[in-house]
Protein backbone atom coordinates (compact mmCIF):
# COMPACT_ATOMS: atom_id res chain seq x y z
CA UNK A 1 0.00 0.00 0.00
CA UNK A 2 0.88 3.63 -0.42
CA UNK A 3 -0.63 6.90 0.73
CA UNK A 4 -1.81 9.65 -1.56
CA UNK A 5 -1.49 13.34 -0.79
CA UNK A 6 -4.06 14.14 -3.48
CA UNK A 7 -6.72 15.14 -0.98
CA UNK A 8 -9.30 17.66 -2.11
CA UNK A 9 -7.81 20.27 0.26
CA UNK A 10 -4.28 19.75 -1.09
CA UNK A 11 -5.43 19.87 -4.71
CA UNK A 12 -7.37 23.04 -3.90
CA UNK A 13 -4.20 24.71 -2.59
CA UNK A 14 -2.20 23.64 -5.64
CA UNK A 15 -4.90 24.89 -8.00
CA UNK A 16 -5.22 28.22 -6.17
CA UNK A 17 -1.44 28.75 -6.17
CA UNK A 18 -1.30 27.97 -9.87
CA UNK A 19 1.00 24.99 -9.33
CA UNK A 20 -1.37 22.84 -11.37
CA UNK A 21 -4.31 23.58 -13.66
CA UNK A 22 -7.59 21.73 -13.84
CA UNK A 23 -6.45 20.50 -17.24
CA UNK A 24 -3.28 19.02 -15.66
CA UNK A 25 -5.40 17.23 -13.05
CA UNK A 26 -7.83 15.99 -15.68
CA UNK A 27 -5.04 14.74 -17.94
CA UNK A 28 -3.39 12.87 -15.08
CA UNK A 29 -6.70 11.31 -14.05
CA UNK A 30 -7.56 10.39 -17.63
CA UNK A 31 -4.13 8.82 -18.23
CA UNK A 32 -4.51 6.70 -15.08
CA UNK A 33 -8.05 5.75 -16.08
CA UNK A 34 -6.78 4.39 -19.40
CA UNK A 35 -3.75 2.78 -17.74
CA UNK A 36 -5.86 0.56 -15.47
CA UNK A 37 -8.86 0.04 -17.75
CA UNK A 38 -7.73 -3.21 -19.42
CA UNK A 39 -6.80 -4.80 -16.11
CA UNK A 40 -9.64 -3.61 -13.88
CA UNK A 41 -12.50 -2.40 -16.18
CA UNK A 42 -13.45 0.42 -13.80
CA UNK A 43 -15.07 2.65 -16.41
CA UNK A 44 -17.93 2.28 -18.87
CA UNK A 45 -16.91 5.59 -20.46
CA UNK A 46 -13.74 7.65 -20.08
CA UNK A 47 -14.61 11.18 -21.19
CA UNK A 48 -12.92 14.06 -22.96
CA UNK A 49 -12.53 17.19 -20.89
CA UNK A 50 -15.34 19.71 -21.03
CA UNK A 51 -14.90 23.33 -19.93
CA UNK A 52 -15.83 23.42 -16.28
CA UNK A 53 -18.23 26.05 -14.97
CA UNK A 54 -16.67 28.99 -13.18
CA UNK A 55 -17.10 28.64 -9.43
CA UNK A 56 -15.48 29.56 -6.14
CA UNK A 57 -16.33 26.14 -4.74
CA UNK A 58 -13.70 23.97 -3.10
CA UNK A 59 -14.35 21.42 -5.86
CA UNK A 60 -13.70 23.77 -8.76
CA UNK A 61 -11.25 22.09 -11.13
CA UNK A 62 -11.16 18.84 -9.12
CA UNK A 63 -11.63 15.63 -11.16
CA UNK A 64 -14.16 12.97 -10.14
CA UNK A 65 -16.13 10.00 -11.46
CA UNK A 66 -19.84 9.14 -11.45
CA UNK A 67 -21.48 5.73 -11.29
CA UNK A 68 -23.05 4.91 -14.64
CA UNK A 69 -26.59 4.78 -13.26
CA UNK A 70 -26.68 8.55 -12.72
CA UNK A 71 -28.18 10.63 -15.54
CA UNK A 72 -25.80 12.92 -17.42
CA UNK A 73 -27.45 14.78 -20.29
CA UNK A 74 -25.78 13.99 -23.59
CA UNK A 75 -23.37 11.46 -22.03
CA UNK A 76 -23.89 7.73 -22.50
CA UNK A 77 -25.37 6.21 -19.32
CA UNK A 78 -25.86 2.46 -19.48
CA UNK A 79 -26.42 1.24 -15.90
CA UNK A 80 -24.00 -1.47 -17.14
CA UNK A 81 -26.91 -3.21 -18.85
CA UNK A 82 -27.29 -4.35 -22.44
CA UNK A 83 -30.82 -2.99 -22.50
CA UNK A 84 -29.42 0.54 -22.05
CA UNK A 85 -26.13 0.06 -23.86
CA UNK A 86 -26.76 3.05 -26.18
CA UNK A 87 -28.92 5.17 -23.86
CA UNK A 88 -28.11 8.88 -23.70
CA UNK A 89 -30.03 10.69 -20.93
CA UNK A 90 -32.01 13.78 -21.81
CA UNK A 91 -31.60 15.48 -18.43
CA UNK A 92 -29.06 15.84 -15.64
CA UNK A 93 -29.37 14.17 -12.26
CA UNK A 94 -29.40 16.75 -9.48
CA UNK A 95 -26.17 15.39 -8.00
CA UNK A 96 -24.42 15.79 -11.37
CA UNK A 97 -25.91 19.25 -11.88
CA UNK A 98 -24.63 20.39 -8.49
CA UNK A 99 -21.17 19.01 -9.11
CA UNK A 100 -21.12 20.64 -12.55
CA UNK A 101 -22.11 23.98 -11.03
CA UNK A 102 -19.36 23.58 -8.43
CA UNK A 103 -16.80 23.36 -11.22
CA UNK A 104 -15.83 19.73 -10.52
CA UNK A 105 -14.63 17.95 -13.65
CA UNK A 106 -16.14 14.63 -14.68
CA UNK A 107 -13.50 12.14 -15.81
CA UNK A 108 -15.74 9.17 -16.53
CA UNK A 109 -18.77 7.01 -15.80
CA UNK A 110 -17.96 3.98 -13.68
CA UNK A 111 -18.92 0.34 -14.06
CA UNK A 112 -21.53 -1.21 -11.78
CA UNK A 113 -23.34 -4.47 -11.28
CA UNK A 114 -26.10 -4.42 -13.90
CA UNK A 115 -28.85 -1.94 -12.88
CA UNK A 116 -27.11 -1.68 -9.47
CA UNK A 117 -28.46 -5.09 -8.50
CA UNK A 118 -25.67 -7.25 -7.11
CA UNK A 119 -22.63 -7.04 -4.92
CA UNK A 120 -19.88 -8.69 -6.93
CA UNK A 121 -18.81 -6.48 -9.82
CA UNK A 122 -19.17 -9.41 -12.21
CA UNK A 123 -22.48 -8.66 -13.98
CA UNK A 124 -21.75 -5.51 -16.02
CA UNK A 125 -22.46 -5.75 -19.75
CA UNK A 126 -18.88 -4.63 -20.40
CA UNK A 127 -17.34 -7.46 -18.36
CA UNK A 128 -16.12 -8.13 -14.85
CA UNK A 129 -14.49 -5.52 -12.63
CA UNK A 130 -11.33 -6.69 -10.87
CA UNK A 131 -10.13 -5.66 -7.43
CA UNK A 132 -6.96 -3.55 -7.83
CA UNK A 133 -5.50 -5.01 -4.60
CA UNK A 134 -5.64 -8.51 -6.09
CA UNK A 135 -6.98 -9.00 -9.56
CA UNK A 136 -7.98 -12.59 -8.85
CA UNK A 137 -10.55 -11.19 -6.45
CA UNK A 138 -13.90 -9.45 -6.78
CA UNK A 139 -14.16 -5.75 -6.03
CA UNK A 140 -17.71 -6.04 -4.74
CA UNK A 141 -20.58 -3.89 -5.86
CA UNK A 142 -22.66 -2.50 -7.06
CA UNK A 143 -20.58 0.71 -7.00
CA UNK A 144 -17.64 -1.35 -8.27
CA UNK A 145 -15.85 1.13 -10.52
CA UNK A 146 -16.54 4.04 -8.17
CA UNK A 147 -14.54 2.44 -5.34
CA UNK A 148 -11.79 1.23 -7.67
CA UNK A 149 -11.07 4.65 -9.16
CA UNK A 150 -10.55 6.13 -5.69
CA UNK A 151 -8.36 3.25 -4.48
CA UNK A 152 -6.07 3.71 -7.50
CA UNK A 153 -5.73 7.48 -6.99
CA UNK A 154 -7.32 8.15 -10.36
CA UNK A 155 -9.64 10.71 -8.75
CA UNK A 156 -9.95 11.98 -5.15
CA UNK A 157 -13.66 11.17 -4.96
CA UNK A 158 -16.49 9.50 -6.79
CA UNK A 159 -20.26 9.19 -6.53
CA UNK A 160 -22.07 5.90 -6.04
CA UNK A 161 -25.46 4.58 -5.00
CA UNK A 162 -26.34 2.31 -2.11
CA UNK A 163 -29.52 0.24 -1.78
CA UNK A 164 -28.34 -2.54 0.58
CA UNK A 165 -24.59 -1.87 0.99
CA UNK A 166 -23.55 -0.98 -2.57
CA UNK A 167 -21.17 1.80 -1.55
CA UNK A 168 -20.09 0.65 1.88
CA UNK A 169 -19.24 -2.99 1.20
CA UNK A 170 -17.12 -2.55 -1.95
CA UNK A 171 -15.42 0.39 -0.18
CA UNK A 172 -14.42 -2.08 2.54
CA UNK A 173 -13.10 -4.58 -0.02
CA UNK A 174 -11.06 -1.82 -1.65
CA UNK A 175 -9.63 0.08 1.34
CA UNK A 176 -11.46 3.38 0.79
CA UNK A 177 -14.08 5.39 2.70
CA UNK A 178 -17.69 4.86 1.61
CA UNK A 179 -20.59 6.91 2.94
CA UNK A 180 -24.32 6.89 2.43
CA UNK A 181 -26.19 9.73 4.10
CA UNK A 182 -29.55 9.94 5.83
CA UNK A 183 -32.31 9.08 3.36
CA UNK A 184 -33.32 12.29 1.61
CA UNK A 185 -30.15 14.27 2.36
CA UNK A 186 -28.92 13.92 -1.24
CA UNK A 187 -31.44 14.09 -4.07
CA UNK A 188 -32.14 10.89 -6.00
CA UNK A 189 -33.49 12.79 -9.01
CA UNK A 190 -31.78 11.27 -12.03
CA UNK A 191 -30.56 8.15 -10.23
CA UNK A 192 -31.91 5.09 -12.06
CA UNK A 193 -34.30 3.66 -9.50
CA UNK A 194 -33.59 0.17 -8.17
CA UNK A 195 -35.66 0.08 -4.94
CA UNK A 196 -36.86 3.60 -4.24
CA UNK A 197 -37.51 3.17 -0.51
CA UNK A 198 -33.95 1.91 0.02
CA UNK A 199 -31.93 3.78 -2.65
CA UNK A 200 -29.39 6.43 -1.58
CA UNK A 201 -26.82 8.49 -3.47
CA UNK A 202 -23.51 8.62 -1.60
CA UNK A 203 -19.81 9.47 -1.76
CA UNK A 204 -16.56 7.52 -1.93
CA UNK A 205 -13.21 9.13 -1.02
CA UNK A 206 -9.94 8.36 0.74
CA UNK A 207 -10.68 10.29 3.93
CA UNK A 208 -13.69 11.50 5.88
CA UNK A 209 -12.89 15.21 5.42
CA UNK A 210 -13.14 14.81 1.64
CA UNK A 211 -16.44 12.96 2.06
CA UNK A 212 -17.69 15.97 4.07
CA UNK A 213 -16.49 18.52 1.52
CA UNK A 214 -18.27 16.74 -1.32
CA UNK A 215 -21.45 16.12 0.68
CA UNK A 216 -21.64 19.82 1.56
CA UNK A 217 -21.88 20.54 -2.17
CA UNK A 218 -24.36 17.85 -3.22
CA UNK A 219 -26.76 17.71 -0.27
CA UNK A 220 -29.89 19.77 0.05
CA UNK A 221 -33.58 19.96 -0.68
CA UNK A 222 -34.60 19.36 -4.29
CA UNK A 223 -38.05 20.17 -5.66
CA UNK A 224 -37.55 17.32 -8.11
CA UNK A 225 -37.26 14.71 -5.35
CA UNK A 226 -40.12 15.04 -2.87
CA UNK A 227 -38.34 12.78 -0.37
CA UNK A 228 -35.44 15.20 0.12
CA UNK A 229 -35.06 16.83 3.52
CA UNK A 230 -35.26 20.54 4.23
CA UNK A 231 -31.84 22.23 4.35
CA UNK A 232 -30.54 22.64 7.89
CA UNK A 233 -27.60 24.88 6.99
CA UNK A 234 -25.03 22.64 8.72
CA UNK A 235 -21.70 22.50 6.92
CA UNK A 236 -20.29 19.04 7.62
CA UNK A 237 -16.72 20.03 6.74
CA UNK A 238 -16.78 22.79 9.39
CA UNK A 239 -18.35 20.50 11.98
CA UNK A 240 -15.84 17.72 11.44
CA UNK A 241 -13.15 19.06 13.77
CA UNK A 242 -15.49 20.17 16.54
CA UNK A 243 -14.96 18.71 19.96
CA UNK A 244 -18.08 16.63 20.45
CA UNK A 245 -16.96 15.02 23.68
CA UNK A 246 -16.87 11.35 24.44
CA UNK A 247 -19.45 9.48 22.44
CA UNK A 248 -21.24 6.22 23.15
CA UNK A 249 -21.15 3.42 20.61
CA UNK A 250 -22.49 -0.13 20.59
CA UNK A 251 -22.08 -3.27 18.55
CA UNK A 252 -24.53 -6.14 18.13
CA UNK A 253 -23.32 -9.19 19.99
CA UNK A 254 -25.10 -11.78 17.83
CA UNK A 255 -23.51 -10.46 14.62
CA UNK A 256 -19.97 -10.03 15.97
CA UNK A 257 -19.92 -13.51 17.49
CA UNK A 258 -16.96 -15.83 16.76
CA UNK A 259 -19.47 -18.69 16.75
CA UNK A 260 -21.14 -17.30 13.62
CA UNK A 261 -17.99 -17.65 11.51
CA UNK A 262 -16.48 -20.81 10.15
CA UNK A 263 -13.20 -19.79 8.52
CA UNK A 264 -9.86 -18.54 9.83
CA UNK A 265 -10.17 -15.57 7.53
CA UNK A 266 -13.48 -14.48 9.07
CA UNK A 267 -12.03 -14.95 12.54
CA UNK A 268 -9.19 -12.62 11.56
CA UNK A 269 -11.78 -10.07 10.38
CA UNK A 270 -13.40 -10.25 13.81
CA UNK A 271 -9.96 -9.98 15.47
CA UNK A 272 -9.41 -6.80 13.48
CA UNK A 273 -12.82 -5.52 14.56
CA UNK A 274 -12.19 -6.09 18.28
CA UNK A 275 -8.67 -4.58 17.99
CA UNK A 276 -10.25 -1.54 16.36
CA UNK A 277 -12.87 -1.32 19.11
CA UNK A 278 -10.04 -1.18 21.66
CA UNK A 279 -8.37 1.65 19.75
CA UNK A 280 -11.70 3.48 19.59
CA UNK A 281 -12.12 3.09 23.35
CA UNK A 282 -8.64 4.52 23.89
CA UNK A 283 -9.83 7.67 22.09
CA UNK A 284 -12.43 8.21 24.78
CA UNK A 285 -15.41 6.56 23.14
CA UNK A 286 -17.38 4.05 25.16
CA UNK A 287 -18.27 0.89 23.27
CA UNK A 288 -20.95 -1.45 24.64
CA UNK A 289 -22.20 -4.82 23.56
CA UNK A 290 -25.96 -5.01 22.98
CA UNK A 291 -28.11 -8.02 22.23
CA UNK A 292 -30.91 -8.24 19.66
CA UNK A 293 -33.21 -11.21 19.03
CA UNK A 294 -31.31 -13.48 16.63
CA UNK A 295 -34.45 -14.55 14.76
CA UNK A 296 -35.05 -10.89 13.95
CA UNK A 297 -31.44 -10.40 12.81
CA UNK A 298 -31.59 -13.54 10.68
CA UNK A 299 -34.48 -11.93 8.83
CA UNK A 300 -32.40 -8.91 7.68
CA UNK A 301 -31.24 -10.48 4.43
CA UNK A 302 -34.55 -12.09 3.34
CA UNK A 303 -36.31 -8.84 4.24
CA UNK A 304 -33.88 -6.95 2.05
CA UNK A 305 -34.31 -9.41 -0.82
CA UNK A 306 -38.09 -9.29 -0.57
CA UNK A 307 -38.45 -5.50 -0.51
CA UNK A 308 -35.69 -4.73 -2.99
CA UNK A 309 -36.74 -7.33 -5.59
CA UNK A 310 -40.40 -6.35 -5.32
CA UNK A 311 -39.60 -2.68 -5.85
CA UNK A 312 -37.08 -3.45 -8.61
CA UNK A 313 -39.56 -5.53 -10.59
CA UNK A 314 -41.91 -2.59 -10.64
CA UNK A 315 -39.31 0.17 -11.15
CA UNK A 316 -37.75 -1.52 -14.17
CA UNK A 317 -41.03 -2.18 -15.95
CA UNK A 318 -40.27 0.92 -18.06
CA UNK A 319 -37.40 -0.85 -19.83
CA UNK A 320 -39.28 -2.13 -22.87
CA UNK A 321 -37.36 -0.76 -25.86
CA UNK A 322 -40.09 1.48 -27.26
CA UNK A 323 -39.16 5.08 -26.42
CA UNK A 324 -35.60 4.30 -25.45
CA UNK A 325 -33.35 1.34 -24.88
CA UNK A 326 -31.90 -1.25 -27.16
CA UNK A 327 -35.00 -2.21 -29.21
CA UNK A 328 -35.09 -5.76 -30.57
CA UNK A 329 -37.90 -7.26 -32.68
CA UNK A 330 -40.28 -5.63 -35.13
CA UNK A 331 -43.46 -7.69 -35.59
CA UNK A 332 -45.64 -6.27 -32.81
CA UNK A 333 -45.34 -4.11 -29.71
CA UNK A 334 -45.61 -7.19 -27.53
CA UNK A 335 -42.88 -8.93 -29.49
CA UNK A 336 -40.59 -5.87 -29.24
CA UNK A 337 -41.04 -5.71 -25.47
CA UNK A 338 -40.57 -9.45 -25.06
CA UNK A 339 -37.48 -9.73 -27.25
CA UNK A 340 -35.95 -6.50 -25.92
CA UNK A 341 -36.27 -7.67 -22.33
CA UNK A 342 -35.27 -11.27 -23.08
CA UNK A 343 -32.07 -10.13 -24.78
CA UNK A 344 -31.45 -6.97 -22.76
CA UNK A 345 -31.34 -8.34 -19.22
CA UNK A 346 -28.73 -10.77 -17.94
CA UNK A 347 -29.72 -13.98 -16.20
CA UNK A 348 -29.15 -12.61 -12.70
CA UNK A 349 -31.43 -9.63 -13.29
CA UNK A 350 -34.16 -11.88 -14.65
CA UNK A 351 -33.89 -14.13 -11.61
CA UNK A 352 -34.28 -11.14 -9.29
CA UNK A 353 -37.29 -9.87 -11.26
CA UNK A 354 -38.96 -13.27 -11.12
CA UNK A 355 -38.39 -13.38 -7.39
CA UNK A 356 -39.90 -9.89 -7.08
CA UNK A 357 -42.89 -10.96 -9.15
CA UNK A 358 -43.34 -14.12 -7.06
CA UNK A 359 -43.27 -12.07 -3.85
CA UNK A 360 -45.90 -9.70 -5.21
CA UNK A 361 -48.34 -12.40 -6.38
CA UNK A 362 -51.62 -12.08 -4.52
CA UNK A 363 -51.18 -15.45 -2.82
CA UNK A 364 -47.65 -14.58 -1.55
CA UNK A 365 -47.91 -10.88 -0.86
CA UNK A 366 -49.07 -11.09 2.76
CA UNK A 367 -46.56 -13.75 3.77
CA UNK A 368 -43.51 -12.52 1.87
CA UNK A 369 -43.85 -8.84 1.02
CA UNK A 370 -45.95 -7.39 3.83
CA UNK A 371 -44.27 -9.51 6.49
CA UNK A 372 -40.89 -8.26 5.20
CA UNK A 373 -42.17 -4.69 5.55
CA UNK A 374 -43.26 -5.55 9.11
CA UNK A 375 -39.81 -6.97 9.93
CA UNK A 376 -38.37 -3.77 8.51
CA UNK A 377 -40.37 -1.77 11.04
CA UNK A 378 -39.30 -3.98 13.97
CA UNK A 379 -35.64 -3.67 13.04
CA UNK A 380 -35.80 0.08 12.43
CA UNK A 381 -37.69 0.71 15.68
CA UNK A 382 -35.14 -1.38 17.58
CA UNK A 383 -32.23 0.60 16.16
CA UNK A 384 -34.03 3.93 16.60
CA UNK A 385 -34.49 3.10 20.27
CA UNK A 386 -30.80 2.21 20.59
CA UNK A 387 -29.82 5.50 18.92
CA UNK A 388 -31.67 7.32 21.71
CA UNK A 389 -29.25 5.79 24.19
CA UNK A 390 -26.14 5.55 21.99
CA UNK A 391 -24.57 7.93 19.45
CA UNK A 392 -23.79 5.22 16.95
CA UNK A 393 -23.28 1.56 16.10
CA UNK A 394 -19.82 0.24 15.23
CA UNK A 395 -19.60 -3.05 13.32
CA UNK A 396 -17.28 -4.99 11.02
CA UNK A 397 -18.23 -3.91 7.48
CA UNK A 398 -17.95 -7.43 6.06
CA UNK A 399 -17.57 -11.01 7.18
CA UNK A 400 -14.46 -11.60 5.10
CA UNK A 401 -12.06 -10.10 2.59
CA UNK A 402 -13.01 -9.61 -1.07
CA UNK A 403 -13.94 -13.07 -2.41
CA UNK A 404 -12.06 -14.80 -5.21
CA UNK A 405 -13.92 -15.14 -8.49
CA UNK A 406 -15.89 -18.35 -8.33
CA UNK A 407 -15.98 -18.50 -4.52
CA UNK A 408 -19.27 -19.94 -3.28
CA UNK A 409 -20.84 -19.09 0.05
CA UNK A 410 -23.42 -20.94 2.08
CA UNK A 411 -26.33 -18.55 1.76
CA UNK A 412 -28.13 -20.07 4.72
CA UNK A 413 -25.22 -19.83 7.15
CA UNK A 414 -25.16 -17.47 10.12
CA UNK A 415 -22.12 -15.76 8.65
CA UNK A 416 -23.93 -15.00 5.39
CA UNK A 417 -27.20 -13.96 7.01
CA UNK A 418 -25.63 -11.80 9.72
CA UNK A 419 -22.04 -10.70 9.21
CA UNK A 420 -22.18 -10.38 5.42
CA UNK A 421 -25.50 -8.60 5.09
CA UNK A 422 -26.20 -6.45 8.16
CA UNK A 423 -25.33 -3.19 6.38
CA UNK A 424 -28.84 -3.20 4.86
CA UNK A 425 -30.13 -2.13 8.29
CA UNK A 426 -29.04 1.43 7.47
CA UNK A 427 -31.09 1.34 4.26
CA UNK A 428 -34.19 0.04 6.03
CA UNK A 429 -34.20 3.04 8.38
CA UNK A 430 -32.46 5.61 6.18
CA UNK A 431 -29.71 5.88 8.82
CA UNK A 432 -26.42 7.58 7.82
CA UNK A 433 -23.64 5.01 7.58
CA UNK A 434 -19.94 5.09 6.77
CA UNK A 435 -17.25 2.47 6.17
CA UNK A 436 -13.62 3.29 6.96
CA UNK A 437 -10.54 1.08 6.41
CA UNK A 438 -9.30 -0.59 9.60
CA UNK A 439 -6.45 -2.81 8.47
CA UNK A 440 -5.57 -5.91 6.48
CA UNK A 441 -6.34 -9.61 6.56
CA UNK A 442 -4.32 -11.84 4.26
CA UNK A 443 -2.97 -8.73 2.49
CA UNK A 444 -6.47 -7.50 1.63
CA UNK A 445 -8.13 -4.43 3.18
CA UNK A 446 -10.87 -4.79 5.78
CA UNK A 447 -13.03 -2.10 7.33
CA UNK A 448 -15.34 -1.08 10.11
CA UNK A 449 -18.72 0.53 9.63
CA UNK A 450 -20.35 3.20 11.80
CA UNK A 451 -24.06 3.95 11.58
CA UNK A 452 -26.03 6.55 13.54
CA UNK A 453 -29.55 7.93 13.91
CA UNK A 454 -31.29 9.77 11.09
CA UNK A 455 -30.19 13.36 10.47
CA UNK A 456 -27.06 12.96 12.63
CA UNK A 457 -24.71 12.87 9.62
CA UNK A 458 -22.54 15.72 10.93
CA UNK A 459 -21.89 13.87 14.18
CA UNK A 460 -21.31 10.58 12.33
CA UNK A 461 -18.69 12.16 10.08
CA UNK A 462 -17.06 13.85 13.08
CA UNK A 463 -16.81 10.51 14.93
CA UNK A 464 -15.57 8.71 11.80
CA UNK A 465 -12.90 11.34 11.24
CA UNK A 466 -11.59 11.00 14.80
CA UNK A 467 -11.50 7.23 14.51
CA UNK A 468 -9.91 7.34 11.07
CA UNK A 469 -7.09 9.55 12.39
CA UNK A 470 -6.16 6.92 14.94
CA UNK A 471 -6.20 3.85 12.68
CA UNK A 472 -3.43 4.73 10.23
CA UNK A 473 -5.15 3.99 6.91
CA UNK A 474 -6.28 7.49 5.97
CA UNK A 475 -5.57 8.38 2.31
CA UNK A 476 -4.45 4.81 1.59
CA UNK A 477 -4.16 3.72 -2.05
CA UNK A 478 -3.17 0.54 -3.80
CA UNK A 479 0.62 0.24 -3.95
CA UNK A 480 2.56 -0.21 -7.18
CA UNK A 481 3.47 -3.72 -6.10
CA UNK A 482 -0.19 -4.59 -5.62
CA UNK A 483 -1.36 -3.62 -9.12
CA UNK B 1 -39.43 -27.43 -4.84
CA UNK B 2 -41.15 -24.78 -6.89
CA UNK B 3 -42.55 -25.93 -10.24
CA UNK B 4 -40.42 -24.87 -13.23
CA UNK B 5 -43.51 -24.17 -15.31
CA UNK B 6 -44.67 -21.77 -12.63
CA UNK B 7 -41.36 -19.89 -12.93
CA UNK B 8 -41.79 -19.78 -16.71
CA UNK B 9 -45.24 -18.29 -16.17
CA UNK B 10 -43.84 -15.53 -13.95
CA UNK B 11 -41.18 -14.75 -16.56
CA UNK B 12 -43.83 -14.48 -19.29
CA UNK B 13 -45.81 -12.05 -17.14
CA UNK B 14 -42.67 -9.95 -16.88
CA UNK B 15 -42.32 -10.02 -20.67
CA UNK B 16 -39.14 -12.06 -21.01
CA UNK B 17 -37.96 -15.64 -21.30
CA UNK B 18 -34.87 -17.52 -20.15
CA UNK B 19 -32.94 -20.54 -21.35
CA UNK B 20 -33.93 -23.95 -19.97
CA UNK B 21 -30.66 -24.21 -18.06
CA UNK B 22 -31.34 -20.81 -16.50
CA UNK B 23 -34.71 -22.02 -15.21
CA UNK B 24 -32.88 -24.98 -13.64
CA UNK B 25 -30.53 -22.56 -11.84
CA UNK B 26 -33.47 -20.42 -10.74
CA UNK B 27 -35.37 -23.43 -9.46
CA UNK B 28 -32.42 -24.40 -7.25
CA UNK B 29 -31.95 -20.78 -6.15
CA UNK B 30 -35.62 -20.56 -5.22
CA UNK B 31 -35.15 -23.50 -2.92
CA UNK B 32 -32.56 -21.53 -0.90
CA UNK B 33 -34.43 -18.23 -1.15
CA UNK B 34 -37.69 -19.75 0.09
CA UNK B 35 -35.80 -21.22 3.07
CA UNK B 36 -34.41 -17.74 3.74
CA UNK B 37 -37.91 -16.30 3.36
CA UNK B 38 -39.15 -18.73 6.01
CA UNK B 39 -36.99 -16.72 8.45
CA UNK B 40 -39.37 -13.81 7.92
CA UNK B 41 -42.27 -15.87 9.23
CA UNK B 42 -40.41 -16.97 12.37
CA UNK B 43 -41.15 -13.79 14.30
CA UNK B 44 -43.98 -14.04 16.84
CA UNK B 45 -47.12 -11.97 16.26
CA UNK B 46 -45.65 -10.47 13.11
CA UNK B 47 -49.09 -9.92 11.62
CA UNK B 48 -49.91 -7.35 14.30
CA UNK B 49 -47.06 -5.06 13.20
CA UNK B 50 -47.77 -2.17 10.83
CA UNK B 51 -45.80 -2.66 7.58
CA UNK B 52 -43.10 -0.03 6.90
CA UNK B 53 -42.85 1.12 3.28
CA UNK B 54 -40.29 3.90 3.60
CA UNK B 55 -37.48 4.66 6.06
CA UNK B 56 -39.10 7.31 8.27
CA UNK B 57 -41.96 9.74 8.42
CA UNK B 58 -41.21 12.77 6.28
CA UNK B 59 -42.60 15.94 7.79
CA UNK B 60 -41.85 18.31 4.94
CA UNK B 61 -43.59 16.65 2.00
CA UNK B 62 -45.67 19.15 0.15
CA UNK B 63 -46.80 19.36 -3.43
CA UNK B 64 -44.95 22.01 -5.41
CA UNK B 65 -46.72 24.58 -7.51
CA UNK B 66 -47.96 23.22 -10.81
CA UNK B 67 -45.91 25.38 -13.19
CA UNK B 68 -45.13 24.80 -16.84
CA UNK B 69 -41.61 23.48 -17.23
CA UNK B 70 -40.57 22.53 -20.73
CA UNK B 71 -37.44 20.80 -19.59
CA UNK B 72 -37.60 18.11 -22.25
CA UNK B 73 -37.72 19.03 -25.92
CA UNK B 74 -38.49 16.76 -28.88
CA UNK B 75 -34.96 16.79 -30.26
CA UNK B 76 -33.66 15.49 -26.94
CA UNK B 77 -36.45 13.02 -26.38
CA UNK B 78 -36.10 11.33 -29.74
CA UNK B 79 -32.35 10.82 -29.53
CA UNK B 80 -32.76 7.38 -27.98
CA UNK B 81 -34.99 5.84 -30.59
CA UNK B 82 -33.99 5.09 -34.14
CA UNK B 83 -37.42 5.00 -35.72
CA UNK B 84 -39.09 8.42 -35.66
CA UNK B 85 -41.65 10.07 -37.93
CA UNK B 86 -43.22 13.52 -37.42
CA UNK B 87 -41.93 13.74 -33.84
CA UNK B 88 -43.47 10.40 -32.97
CA UNK B 89 -41.91 7.03 -32.17
CA UNK B 90 -42.85 4.50 -34.85
CA UNK B 91 -44.11 1.10 -33.70
CA UNK B 92 -45.65 -1.83 -35.60
CA UNK B 93 -49.31 -1.48 -36.50
CA UNK B 94 -51.54 -2.28 -33.55
CA UNK B 95 -54.77 -2.60 -35.56
CA UNK B 96 -54.46 -4.57 -38.78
Amino acid sequence: MRFSDNTISNLRIKLDKGEVSSLDLFNTASALAYKYQDDCNLFVSILDKKDEEKSNSVLSGIPYALKDNISTKGILTTASSNILKDYVPVYDATVYKKLKESGAVLVGKTTLDELAMGGSGITAHTGIVRNPWDKTRQIGGSSSGSVGVVSLDIVPFSIGSDTGDSIRKPAAYCGVVGYKPTYGLISRYGLFAFASSLDHVGVIARNVKDISLVTDIIKGHDDKDMTTLEDDGVKFSDYINKDIGNKKLFYIKEICDYNTVDTDESKLVLDNFYDTVNKVKSLGFSVSEVSIDKDLLNAIYPTYMSISCAEATSNNANLVGIHFGNRIGSKSIDEIMFETRTNGFSELIKRRFILGSYILQRENQEKLYLNACRIRRLLVEKLTDLFKEYDGMIMPATGGIAPKFGDKSDNLSDKYLLLENHLALANFGGFPSITIPSGFVNKMPVAINITSGIKTDAMLLNMASKIENSLGYKNMIVGDDDV
Amino acid sequence: MIDKEKLREYAKKLMFDMKDSEYDTLQKEFDVILKQMDLIGKIDNISSVLPMFYPFELDNVKLREDVVNNELVFDDLLVNTSNVKDNQVVVPKVVE
